[in-house]
């Protein structure tokens, strides 16, 4: 029930922030799977933390955590708004399967969730530990794309499908 | 069929700058600094004498920004521990030591400005945040070499 609540909260601050705040960075390169991939990878966690002094480590893992939690909300806030011009362009389609949208809607929820315990557990543990909650909530995002595909214009998909070429890549 | 024929001679500006240029720099660290190198600080406009003789100057810079932004992506997509071994390398390709290069690059830090114009705020500051881990492992190698000169 915490849990919830929290990650109610975080969505909620999230919206607000990185809406603003991501749109005028996101360029060619953030939200690619390899670029978070390397931000929760443990490998650079474990090698910094076996050559550099405790002070250095913390350091890094400082700002590891940062960045996955930077990336996580960016991430939320391009899923975001790929729903609501989903919604909006939905709003006016005669052909809307009722057990589309609500899957959809569904699908989204859950995303919201997965990717809410996501950033409470970067934010505990550190990136490497909630890698593997990383790959659900990537699989969610994509699952997510395909739904909302038919609807959208082609430029609303970019970041999303960003986020499901790590799928493909691996499937 | 401008546009596919100028992405063409875009790709052919990159193999020549790859084959003339890049191959006879070791080491991608060095490659990214070369490429950051050529670039205007005040426009953000790439200039190579050459390579714009033998194609255009558009062609040649956009043929620069797009290796500038491969090997940029290649660097930032390196575990911290090949960096290290980068860092090592370039220093050692610039007769220089790698004491020296440290020493340098903690104070003026120009892994800075040798990232792409077109590259995210996230990215830059991974690439920024890893290559200061780099710089200080080494330093604490160095270190521990000048403690233990033997066991070295």
């Amino acid at each position: 029930m915490t849990i919830l609540c929290l990650c109610l909260l975080l969505s909620g601050r999230e919206g607000r922030d990185a809406d603003q705040e991501t749109s005028a960075h996101l360029e060619w390169d953030s939200l690619t799977p390899d670029v978070s991939a390397r931000i929760f990878d443990p490998e650079d966690w474990d090698f910094v933390g076996s050559e550099a002094s405790r002070h250095l480590t913390r350091q890094f893992r400082r700002e590891r955590t940062a960045l996955a939690l930077d990336w996580l909300r960016a991430v939320r806030s391009q899923v975001n708004q790929s729903i609501r011009a989903h919604f909006r362009a939905a709003r006016g389609n005669a052909d809307l399967k009722p057990a589309d949208e609500i899957r959809l809607w569904l699908d989204f929820v859950c995303f919201q969730a997965t990717s809410g315990i996501l950033y409470l557990m970067v934010w505990t543990y550190g990136p490497p530990r909630a890698a593997k909650l990383l790959e659900y909530s990537q699989e969610l995002a994509g699952k997510l794309r395909q739904a909302t595909e038919d609807f959208l214009p082609a430029g609303h998909h970019v970041a999303v499908e960003l986020i499901d070429g790590k799928q493909q890549g691996k499937s | 069929m401008y546009g596919e024929l100028k992405h063409q001679d875009v790709q052919t500006a990159c193999r020549d700058l790859a084959d003339r240029s890049l191959a006879k720099i070791r080491g991608d660290l060095a490659r990214l600094i070369y490429l950051a190198s050529l670039r205007d600080y005040n426009t953000g406009e790439y200039h190579h004498e050459g390579l714009a003789c033998r194609f255009t100057e558009s062609v040649a810079g956009r043929a620069m920004a797009s290796c500038h932004r491969d090997v940029f992506r290649r660097m930032l997509l390196c575990p911290v521990k090949e960096l290290v071994e980068q860092l090592e390398l370039y220093a050692s390709s610039n007769n220089s030591t790698s004491f020296e290069l440290v020493r340098v690059w903690e104070k003026l830090q120009p892994y800075r400005v040798i990232v792409p114009l077109e590259c995210s705020s996230l990215a830059a500051r991974l690439f920024v945040s890893n290559i200061r881990a780099a710089l200080a492992i080494l330093q604490a190698r160095q270190l521990r070499v000048l403690q233990h000169p033997l066991s070295a």
